[in-house]
């Protein structure tokens, strides 16, 4: 075997070696661009299914608030149910960055939850025991359940590293002992400002932000294309 | 091998040394496993080890499967104290496996239970993963409900005492719970409380059997993809004017959309049709309501239905279940002008050359047609003759049928064209034409071959026709009283009737070509069929005419409406009682001539009138052929009449033959007394001479007993034979002499009561003969002297006449002593037989005396020798049998 052979499996063996290592940077490279779109795929997709059920539970507090208006007798009025009620959590979502602003949502939506179980407390009391009023409080509020239940998992599979934070001010504060129509103000306006907040969550804006900054994924060209 | 030796014993080892323990103080005999599960089809190995004796040994042991001895071929020998048993379980029941010792001795019949040891042997199939799984969930109210319904297909087999159950496995992520129901059923239901819409639901199925635990694969969707809603409620069809091809169709949402998030399907048929139409499900998916049907037809009344379906994602683009169907929405698309041309034809009298117009609606009329634009013109430079014909615009499901235009004479005229329009509320549709002529064009090729043949309940017609000018055809059928017809464009040479036939009806097709040139008419091609042919409803009545060994019978055609198909042959049954016989004939024969019947027979004749489909008996009738033919009548006068013509003709033949015999016994010959001797008998005899005077006296009187005495005489002379033989002949000999010969006085006559006495005893006792005898009256004449006057003797005398009397011919041939009689029927003694002679004898009759009793006649030589001597004796005097004279 003379030098030039020698030259010749060398030449050969270096081009196999270049073709492998090309191969390995596409399969690299491709392999983390699937990631990303699937990871941002699931990521839209969880995002749909929150802003769906948030928009299903913004639906049925809607009812709710009616049904709750029309059960507390003739002489209630929808305008108690803009009376300022003290503790009661605020509407708007706090925060700038994405993950605090689903913070926000997540903190917020426990607050309302202790809040609508205070009111059901207090409708069990003054409504009869098989009312649909106390069955669609029931409802809202298993559902509102599920929603915290859905932004806590989004939120954990955006941020995995950053725990959610506890409220700033502790425990939920809950109203002193009131009279009945005391508790039947409190209780419309504990409904009226949840769907506030939830309608606050479902705004076009918050969801494209959410869908643009989050999931990374384009704008969508109407906003019912999210859900 | 060494090796799995080694592990079979090393098991075996362990296996007794537990064994030992457990039953130290029971069985020597010990079966391992002790408690096994098989599976059903596999082989079963089973090993029986002596414990603690040695009574036994392994080939002292055998196998007992239930109470079945099992083979030595399935035993293996492990060692002495040890026995395996394989055997193939293929039964599904369980059993018991026993392990016995044979040997026997005083110690194992006193611990007999010691060394025997049994198993039960559980029996299964192994678990198969459950396939095809699915869940539903149905709408309750406005929510979705609570129970979710789950089923899965089951695979595998098994037992009845190792039934296979499930457990389904319904994890919530909400919750981060798993529901379990356990069933032996395939199928399940499971709480889940508030339907958790928008997050994803996990199932799955375990399923069990003593063998172990299979698991299906996991169905993992979103809680919407298992919803199945009710169908869209309040569906509403909305027609606007101006849109006559399209219907605006809204409805409500089953459930708030804030739920589930629908899609839906939409399909639509004009009613009655139940061909239905879907709306491409693309435009569906997100429809926006209303939502608008298009290209439907004008004046249409049209169904339609909605259902709905959740709506999938990318990634589960199959989501859900289509809801049923909504209940039916009918609403009728706007008017439009008729967009084809009414169909036109027409029906002619081939009498009186009428033609009567017709026309259907356009077949899309698009409206209501509420008159039809007429022209005509009857010569290529007449007049154009304009009319506008209203008819019922609300005729309903009339509107397929013809309308009478007008009725039109072509008497006179050679053609005429007619162009037609229909008229509805949104304008006039196309003109068709049609050229009428009054003979149809011969020039063309007539349509020929023309087949029909009913087929799927439809009457399928076939036709050849060699022309390029044709522009269509038109099918006409005519049945029960109704006419109707159909077009076909140019290249059709088969094609179905579309109208409603009838079964069991004939229907007349005919094919009519039309022709480019001005829409004229060919010669049609014309044929009958049936949809479906039947048994005809009646058979035929038969009539007959019976003669003496046939009968022409004769019967009406069964009528069209009764024939239900078409009579393929009539069969005549006729019956005696003694056979049934048949005839059968083609259809067209209504008449027939049975031959080869009996005469004077009574028959039944029916008539059976068949199709394809089956037979009819008409009526029974019935007849009775005639005692005798014609021909046999005549033959029997013919032969009478010439037996009785040849009855005379031998009568005659034998007149003439036997002339002399008649002669002979009609006219004997009488004896002539002037030529007898009796002149000569007795000297003693007084011979007492008469004067004339006196015989004139007297003749007047006798002369009447006299004529009878001749015709006696006749009689006598025809049968002068012997007394002795014939009663007849004696009577013949009674003689009416004594004025009572004439009156048949039963005492001159031999009675006929005595036919059967002697004839001796009979002539004796009862009978009296009167002979005219030449004898005693005559004694004393000179026969000589007195030629002229005829002697004529009566004698009493019961003796038989003489040989001369009965045979006058003997007498003559004696010569000299034969005596002629006056009353010869020689012409001489005729002639010369004067009235004189006869006064002459009945003077001597008036005379003549009785013999007396004791009166000897003595006769002469001659005649006493003819005479029989006992023959004298023979007869008695009859003194009483006389009148005293």
């Amino acid at each position: 075997m003379n030098g030039h052979v020698k030259k010749m499996h060398f030449q050969q063996f270096l081009e196999t070696a270049a073709k492998l290592l090309y191969f390995l940077l596409l399969l690299a490279v491709d392999s983390k661009r699937s990631v990303a779109a699937s990871r941002n795929h699931q990521c839209g997709k969880d995002l749909q299914m929150t802003l769906s059920l948030t928009k299903l539970v913004r639906k049925e507090t809607a009812a709710l608030t009616k049904e709750y208006i029309a059960s507390q007798g003739e002489g209630f009025q929808q305008g108690f149910c803009k009376a300022s009620v003290s503790g009661i959590p605020d509407p708007n979502i706090s925060g700038l960055e994405p993950s605090e602003r689903i913070a926000s949502i997540y903190t917020q939506l426990q607050a309302f939850l202790s809040h609508l179980k205070h009111v059901q407390e207090q409708q069990g009391n003054l409504q009869p025991l098989k009312s649909p009023l106390l069955v669609d409080l029931s409802n809202v509020m298993e559902r509102s359940k599920m929603l915290a239940l859905r932004v806590k998992a989004f939120y954990s599979r955006l941020f995995p590293n950053l725990p959610l934070p506890e409220p700033a001010g502790g425990p939920t504060t809950l109203p002193p002992p009131q009279t009945i129509f005391q508790q039947k103000v409190y209780g419309c306006v504990v409904l009226t400002t949840y769907k506030k907040f939830l309608m606050n969550i479902s705004i076009c804006r918050e969801r494209t932000t959410l869908k643009s900054k989050v999931c990374g994924t384009r704008r969508p060209k109407k906003c019912d294309d999210l859900l | 091998m060494v090796c799995e030796r080694a592990l079979q014993l090393f098991g075996l080892a362990c296996v007794a040394s537990v064994l030992q323990a457990g039953y130290e103080n029971n069985n020597h005999v010990v079966i391992a496993p002790q408690d096994p599960v098989i599976e059903i089809g596999t082989n079963f190995t089973a090993t029986c080890v002596i414990i603690d004796t040695a009574e036994v040994t392994a080939d002292d042991l055998y196998w007992k499967l239930s109470q079945t001895v099992i083979p030595k071929e399935l035993y293996t020998k492990i060692n002495s104290s040890a026995l395996n048993v394989t055997v193939l379980i293929t039964n599904e029941k369980p059993e018991w496996l026993f392990c016995h010792s044979k040997k026997s001795s005083h110690y194992i019949s006193m611990n007999n239970g010691r060394f025997i040891h049994g198993i039960w042997l559980k029996k299964s199939y192994r678990p198969e993963s459950p396939k095809n799984l699915s869940c539903e969930a149905l709408q309750e109210g406005k929510l979705i409900s609570t129970t979710i319904s789950c089923k899965w297909e089951a695979v595998g087999r098994h037992t009845e005492d190792a039934p296979r159950t499930y457990t389904a496995f319904l994890k919530m992520y909400i919750k981060d719970e798993t529901l379990n129901v356990s069933t032996p059923k395939n199928s399940v239901q499971v709480n889940v409380g508030l339907y958790p819409n928008y997050f994803p639901l996990e199932f799955w199925v375990q399923s069990h059997t003593l063998l172990g635990t299979l698991e299906s694969e996991h169905l993992i969707k979103e809680a919407n993809c298992f919803v199945k809603t009710n169908p869209p409620l309040d569906v509403r069809a909305i027609s606007e004017a101006g849109f006559p091809t399209s219907l605006l169709v809204n409805w409500t949402n089953p459930i708030d959309e804030s739920y589930v998030k629908l899609k839906y399907k939409i399909r639509f048929c004009p009613i009655g049709s139940q061909i239905w139409s879907y709306v491409p499900p693309e435009d569906t998916i997100n429809p926006t309501k209303p939502f608008r049907l298009q290209v439907l037809q004008p004046y249409t009344v049209y169904v339609i239905q909605v259902a709905a379906k959740p709506v999938g994602t990318k990634d589960e683009p199959d989501c859900g279940y289509w809801s049923n169907w909504s209940s039916n929405k009918t609403a009728r698309t706007p008017e439009d002008r008729p967009s084809s041309p009414p169909d036109l034809w027409k029906t002619v009298d081939s009498n009186s050359h009428d033609v009567q117009l017709l026309c259907k609606d356009p077949e899309f009329a698009n409206g209501n047609i509420t008159a039809f634009n007429m022209r005509m013109k009857y010569s290529k430079n007449g007049n154009l003759e304009q009319e506008r014909i209203s008819v019922n615009a609300d005729r309903g499901s009339n509107q397929k049928m013809a309308s009478l235009l007008k009725k039109i004479s072509l008497e006179g005229k050679e053609f005429v064209n007619v162009c037609v329009s229909a008229v509805n509320s949104a304008g006039k549709s196309p003109e068709t034409c049609l050229a009428i002529k009054r003979n149809p064009n011969d020039r063309e090729p007539t349509v020929k071959e023309i087949n029909i043949w009913p087929r799927n309940g439809q009457l399928f017609v076939e036709w050849k026709h060699n022309s390029t000018c044709v522009f269509e055809y038109v099918i006409e059928w005519v049945g029960n009283g109704e006419m109707d017809w159909q077009r076909e464009n140019k290249t059709t040479r088969q094609t179905a009737i579309k109208g409603a036939l009838e079964r069991f009806v004939c229907y007349k097709v005919s094919v009519y070509p039309i022709y480019r040139k001005d829409k004229g008419i060919g010669k049609p091609a014309s044929k009958e069929a049936f949809l479906e042919q039947g048994a005809p409803l009646n058979g035929p009545s038969v009539k007959s005419e019976s003669e003496y060994d046939h009968v022409i019978l004769t019967w009406d055609e069964t009528p069209q409406h009764l024939r239900r198909g078409f009579i393929t042959n009539y069969t005549i049954f006729y019956e005696n009682e003694e056979v049934i016989k048949s005839v059968t004939v083609p259809a067209n024969t209504t008449s027939y001539k049975l031959e080869s019947l009996m005469g004077n027979t009574h028959y039944d004749v029916w008539i059976q009138a068949s199709t394809i489909a089956g037979s009819t008996n008409g009526s029974r009738h019935s007849f009775v052929t005639q005692k005798y033919a014609p021909r046999m009548v005549v033959g029997i006068v013919v032969g009478v009449s010439f037996g009785f013509l040849f009855l005379v003709l031998l009568a005659f033949l034998f007149c003439i033959y036997k002339k002399d015999v008649i002669k002979e016994n009609l006219w004997p010959q009488i004896p002539n007394p002037s030529e007898s001797t009796i002149g000569n008998w007795s000297p003693d005899y007084p011979l007492k001479a008469e004067t004339p005077k006196e015989n004139c006296v007297s003749g007047v009187y006798v002369l009447d007993e006299g004529m009878c005495e001749v015709k006696h005489g006749f009689e006598e002379d025809k049968t002068s034979l012997s007394l002795k033989k014939d009663k007849y002949l004696s009577e013949e000999h009674s003689s009416g002499i004594g004025g009572s010969s004439c009156m048949s006085s039963p005492r001159q006559s031999v009675s006929d009561s005595d036919e059967g006495a002697d004839m001796a005893d009979t002539t004796a006792s009862t009978v009296q003969y009167s002979s005219v005898v030449a004898s005693s009256g005559y004694k004393g004449q000179t026969p000589i002297e007195q030629p002229q006057h005829s002697i004529f003797s009566r004698s009493e005398s019961t003796q038989p006449l003489l040989d001369s009397e009965e045979n006058p011919d003997m007498l003559v041939q004696e010569g000299g002593r034969a005596f002629h009689s006056p009353f010869t029927r020689s012409a001489e003694n005729q002639e010369t037989a004067d009235p004189g002679s006869f006064k002459q004898m009945e003077v001597d009759q008036q005379d003549f005396c009785p013999i007396d009793e004791d009166t000897e006649w003595t006769p002469s030589d001659s005649q006493s020798a003819n005479v029989e001597p006992g023959s004298v004796s023979s007869y008695r005097p009859q003194l009483g049998g006389y009148r005293p004279q």
